[in-house]
């Protein structure tokens, strides 16, 4: 092993930077649809159904944007579904997103066999570095060059949530329906028609995820592919108090416990899963750490997870 | 009947015969060999644990994951099998039961502690708990409960000798004690619960907790009790899934979602522990017969996942419209 410490350092930074922008998309997705009142938690099988989304319209397509066109098409679908559940039929929204969940889980995997009878997926291009030869600027290339343009995009949507919550008037009316729908219905706020929207917001973010995912976590799909990790996202925007740019700091740091624990793993060669897989909850461990000292100050949406009814 | 038409257009999608498909999602549950079994067997899971969650939710909290103590469960019945392997038979196999029980009570723990202490949502905490569960089941799986036997390959833990099986009571189908063991728990649930003074103390809580502080209600207490109840009821489930029809651990065991059907079936049966019951059994009937509609149509075995999800939001949606008298 003559892996010298930079390379350590460097491989970490850029894993965390590759890594955090699924998280960022999902995280202000669920920021906006949360703070109007509806958490969505069949996030995950959004992005599961995405992600075959994505794989099959890239094979078919050969071009990355219609595939995220694809991958946005079904989450938007089925976030309208959720939405009209949630919303309109006033249904447990629980229930409901996690209902959507295991609907995704089964149907991504159903999908993509039909297509593939093979289980294999086929060779996935998707979005190529900013940079085509990133390597041979050192340190900045490897961290911050190799990353697809969607990363980049990440962080310009982390800004632009926060500055269309605290500034517009469309994320005031967003954050009065989640806070007391009521006197926003009594300005003259359509609260249902806010709400609509931003768990529809929402759905497409977890679909930007999903085709995301795709090209910076595993080469091919398989069930259950995404292991959790969009569920994490709630933790994260939890912790982050609903904030973006907090939410941004929980993403990095985050991924930067995610990506030392798996490159110390990977160097140090443990040949049995077990040890390795110890290692693996620290992110996990990580956050929940963070609970005691970030969650006492978390205050949700006051009428988060409940429905309104006008009169 | 939204849910079965939705499934059915699964099926069809995914290339199988609906003939086929729907003789065996109705029938298939009660003919086919090992199918009734089945149903008993998730009847035992769904129930266990959806009475916890049911129980959680009286008092307005969620726990989510169900899923992730009953792992810790299935763990502890071989932990405890194999590190205190020197008890006597009947202590071991009593120990290993009740091992369950304090492993889901533990792992629920910490979302008790933290809510009752900090404040900190439990559905945040019980979701993260639940990949840490699959982690931390995965390395005991492959290291202090592997089995001797897998050198190569998955990790599994070593098989259950018959004297640690729980006995059945008919041969065939194989129904064990499990069952009317559960019905009991529900029963005894039932009376603790439902006609005592603590159903109004629990729905207070989850109501308004301002209410329950004028009316003097502990909250702390009523929170605790019904979180650890729900922890350690999953947890139990574990047991019974594991010396009841499993017998040995292995990866096949992580990847279900059967504490979160359990969540549904707590909705769906009102949160009361009796109608939880009813509301197991329908779902355990209805997830088998999926299950036997995409082995017999010839479809990906996956498929029942997504219908349990469609059949889910059908029996949710139904329910709701019922209840708003929108239909009927």
């Amino acid at each position: 092993m003559s892996i010298a410490p930079s390379d350590i350092i460097i491989g970490i930074l850029s894993t965390t930077l590759q890594l955090s922008p699924f998280y960022l998309f999902a995280g202000m997705g669920e920021i906006v649809s949360e703070k109007s009142g509806v958490a969505n938690l069949g996030l995950e099988g959004i992005m599961l159904i995405s992600l075959v989304a994505t794989f099959i319209a890239d094979y078919v397509t050969l071009n990355p944007w219609i595939a995220l066109l694809a991958a946005l098409g079904v989450a938007a679908g089925i976030g309208a579904f959720f939405a009209l559940t949630a919303i309109q039929l006033r249904m447990d929204q629980i229930a409901s997103g996690l209902a959507i969940y295991l609907f995704g889980l089964g149907i991504s995997f159903v999908v993509f066999n039909v297509v593939y009878p093979s289980g294999l997926t086929p060779n996935y291009v998707g979005l190529q570095p900013i940079v085509a030869n990133y390597d041979k600027i050192p340190y900045v290339g490897v961290i911050f060059l190799k990353q697809n343009i969607m990363a980049y995009v990440s962080i310009i949507l982390v800004v632009a949530t926060a500055l269309f919550l605290s500034r517009t008037s469309l994320g005031l009316r967003v954050r009065a329906v989640g806070e007391n729908p009521k006197a926003a219905d009594n300005m003259g706020v359509n609260v249902n028609k806010v709400r609509f929207l931003a768990t529809l917001f929402g759905a497409i973010m977890f679909g930007v995820s999903g085709f995301y995912f795709a090209g910076n976590f595993v080469p091919g799909f398989q069930t259950d592919v995404i292991a959790g990790r969009g569920f994490i996202v709630l933790a994260m925007i939890y912790f982050a108090n609903w904030k973006p740019y907090r939410t941004l700091f929980a993403a990095l740091s985050f991924n930067i416990v995610y990506a030392a624990q798996n490159e110390y793993v990977s160097l140090s060669g443990f040949g049995v899963a077990s040890v390795s897989t110890l290692f693996n909850m620290l992110p996990y461990v990580f956050l929940l750490a963070l609970i005691p000292v970030f969650g006492r100050r978390a205050r949700p949406p006051k009428f988060l997870l409940k429905p309104y009814r006008k009169g | 009947m939204l849910g079965i038409l939705a499934g059915l257009a699964v099926v069809v999608y995914a290339g199988g015969n609906i003939e086929v498909a729907l003789s065996s999602l109705f029938l298939n549950p009660i003919t086919l060999s090992g199918g009734t079994q089945q149903i008993f067997v998730r009847f035992v899971l769904f129930y266990t644990m959806g009475m916890g969650v049911g129980l959680a939710l009286k008092a307005g909290l969620w726990n989510i994951g169900a899923q992730g103590q009953l792992l810790i469960g299935m763990v502890m019945v071989f932990v405890v099998y194999t590190f205190l392997a020197f008890l006597p038979w009947p202590v071991l196999y009593v120990a290993m039961i009740l091992g369950a029980a304090l492993g889901g009570l533990l792992w629920i723990a910490v979302p008790t502690i933290l809510r009752v202490r900090f404040g900190a949502n439990e559905i945040v905490v019980t979701i993260l708990l639940n990949v840490v569960a699959i982690n931390f089941a995965f390395y005991m799986l492959s290291g202090p409960i592997k089995s001797a036997g897998t050198a190569l390959g998955f990790p599994h833990s070593v098989e259950l000798p018959a004297q640690f099986q729980i006995p059945s009571i008919v041969s065939s189908p194989p129904i064990t004690y499990a069952v009317p063991a559960t019905i009991a728990i529900g029963i005894i649930l039932y009376l603790l619960v439902e006609r005592t003074s603590f159903r109004i103390k629990a729905n207070t809580v989850g109501e308004s907790l301002e209410t329950a502080r004028f009316a003097g209600i502990s909250i702390p207490r009523v929170m605790a009790l019904t979180m650890l109840a729900a922890g350690a009821l999953a947890g139990l489930a574990g047991a019974t899934y594991l010396m009841g029809y499993r017998y040995e651990l292995d990866i096949g065991s992580f990847s279900t979602n059967y504490g979160l059907v359990a969540i549904i079936c707590a909705l769906v049966g009102r949160k009361h522990m009796l109608g939880i019951g009813l509301a197991s059994f329908f779902f355990a009937y209805m997830t088998i017969g999926a299950e036997s509609m995409a082995l017999s149509a010839n479809v990906p075995t996956y498929v029942e996942f997504a219908m349990e999800g469609i059949m889910m939001l059908g029996i949710l949606l139904g329910n709701y419209l019922t209840e708003r008298k929108f239909v009927v």
